[in-house]
C-alpha cells in the first residue's frame, strides 16, 4: 500500500468535522494511517488512541513469554515506540494490518530479550552472581475479598483444579492423574470453573 | 485491505493461554487473534487477573478445599505456615490453632476402594453443621483425602468437639459412611 497524503486527510477528515467519528471508534488501520507519514504533533491524538489499544495487548503478551511484569511493562513501551516511530517515518507498509505489525515487532523485542537474558544468566552463573527476582505489585489485581467467596461457591473439584492449574502450575494431564479424571475433562471443568467465577464477581460488583 | 478475522475464543480457550496446556501453535494463534481484536484483549487480560487473584488467595492461605501434596509443597515454598493432624478412621484428635498459623490440614485416612468421589461434612457436637462439600474426587488407589482450611476459620470455631463424616455418594443405592473423625478443637493458643 502506498501512502499519500490522502490517508491522512481521511484522519483529519475524522478527527476534525463537527460530525467526526470519535477517535475510540475508529478502526485500528484509519489510526495507523492517520499517524502513517504524520508528524508527532499532527496525529498526537491517534497516537495516544494506538498506544491506548495496543500497549496492554503487547504487555499480556510479554507476561506470556517473559513471565515478569516489569518486564512485561518495559516490553509495551518499547514496542510501541518502535511502532509509532515506524508508522511515523512511513516505514510500515500495511497500516491497515497494523495488529500484525505490532505482534511481530513484539515477537523479535521477546525474542531479543531471551538471548540477552541467556547471555546475562550464563555471566552471572560464570562470577557465581545472585539477583534477587523482583515481582512487583499487580495493581489490577482483583480483591482476595472479592474472589475468595466465588471461588468458595464453586465445586469442589471445579476448586481444586483451579488451584493445581494457577497456584500448584499443573498441566490438565498432571491434574487428570491427580484427580482420576481424563485432561479434556479437567480442561472443560477449568472453563467451567472460571465462567462461574466471572459470573459471581460480575454478579457482586453489581450488588 | 482488511484481514479475515478469526472467531473470537471462548473465555475458558483465552484463559488457557496462561496454562502450561497451551501448544505454541495454539498460543500464536491467540495471540494473531488478540492484536485484532480489542474485545478479546480485554478478556484475556480479565483472564489473567483472575488467575494472579487465585493464585495470590491460595498463597494467603485463605482458600477451603481438599487439595493434594502439589498444593501443600508450593505452600511449603511460598512460606506458608500448615498445621497438619492425621487421622485413621473413627479416630479422636486433639487439636488447636496457634498464632503464626496460617492453614490447617486435616490428613483423612479411610478405605476408598471403588470409590469415584465422597461427600464431607463437619458438624459440631451440637448437631449444628460447620462446613459441607460435595463431590470430592477420590483418585484410585487413594488412601487419604487432603482437607486445607483457612486457620482463622479454625480460629474463630467454637471449642467444642467436631465430627466430620465422609459419605460414598452410591447413586440408586443410597449413601453409606466410609469414614467419622472427631476432632476436640482447643481453640486459638499462643506460645508462652
Amino acid at each position: 500500500m502506498t501512502l499519500t497524503p490522502s490517508s491522512h486527510g481521511l484522519y483529519r477528515s475524522v478527527v476534525t468535522s463537527s460530525r467526526a467519528t470519535p477517535l475510540s471508534a475508529c478502526d485500528d488501520g484509519v489510526l495507523a494511517r492517520a499517524v502513517s507519514g504524520a508528524s508527532g504533533e499532527d496525529a498526537s491524538d491517534a497516537e495516544t488512541e494506538l498506544y491506548r489499544r495496543f500497549a496492554p495487548r503487547v504487555r499480556l503478551f510479554g507476561l506470556k513469554h517473559l513471565s515478569d511484569r516489569a518486564a512485561a511493562d518495559d516490553l509495551a513501551q518499547q514496542v510501541m515506540l518502535v511502532v509509532i516511530t515506524r508508522l511515523r517515518t512511513g516505514e510500515v507498509r500495511e497500516p491497515d494490518q497494523i495488529g500484525s505489525f505490532v505482534l511481530g515487532t513484539s515477537r523479535m523485542m521477546v525474542a531479543g530479550k531471551k538471548r540477552g537474558e541467556r547471555r546475562r544468566a550464563a555471566i552471572f552463573a560464570r562470577f557465581d552472581a545472585h539477583e534477587e527476582a523482583v515481582d512487583p505489585a499487580n495493581d489490577l489485581a482483583l480483591d482476595g475479598s472479592r474472589l475468595a467467596p466465588c471461588l468458595a461457591a464453586l465445586r469442589e473439584r471445579e476448586r481444586t483444579i483451579l488451584l493445581l492449574t494457577y497456584y500448584a502450575d499443573k498441566s490438565a494431564p498432571e491434574i487428570a492423574a491427580a484427580m482420576g479424571m481424563t485432561s479434556g475433562a479437567v480442561r472443560i471443568g477449568r472453563h467451567r470453573a472460571l465462567a462461574s467465577m466471572r459470573d459471581c464477581i460480575e454478579t457482586r460488583r453489581a450488588s | 485491505m482488511t484481514a479475515t478475522r478469526t472467531p473470537c475464543p471462548s473465555f475458558g480457550e483465552l484463559a488457557d493461554y496462561w496454562t502450561s496446556d497451551i501448544t505454541p501453535d495454539e498460543a500464536e494463534q491467540i495471540e494473531t487473534h488478540v492484536f485484532d481484536c480489542e474485545r478479546c484483549a480485554r478478556m484475556l487480560a480479565e483472564a489473567d487477573r483472575l488467575r494472579v487473584g487465585i493464585r495470590d488467595l491460595a498463597r494467603s492461605g485463605n482458600v477451603q478445599a481438599f487439595v493434594n501434596d502439589a498444593v501443600l509443597n508450593r505452600l511449603a515454598r511460598d512460606g506458608v505456615r500448615v498445621r497438619s493432624y492425621a487421622l485413621d478412621p473413627g479416630e479422636t484428635v486433639r487439636c488447636a490453632v496457634w498464632a503464626d498459623d496460617d492453614v490447617i490440614v486435616a490428613r483423612l485416612r479411610a478405605d476408598f476402594t471403588g470409590v469415584e468421589s465422597v461427600d464431607a461434612e463437619m458438624r459440631f457436637d451440637t448437631g449444628e453443621e460447620w462446613a459441607q462439600a460435595t463431590d470430592v474426587p477420590v483418585r484410585k488407589g487413594e488412601t487419604e483425602l487432603v482437607l486445607a482450611l483457612p486457620a482463622g476459620l479454625v480460629r474463630n470455631a467454637p471449642t467444642v468437639p467436631m465430627r466430620l463424616t465422609l459419605r460414598h455418594s452410591a447413586g440408586s443405592s443410597g449413601e453409606r459412611i466410609l469414614a467419622q473423625y472427631v476432632f476436640h478443637h482447643e481453640g486459638a493458643l499462643e506460645r508462652p
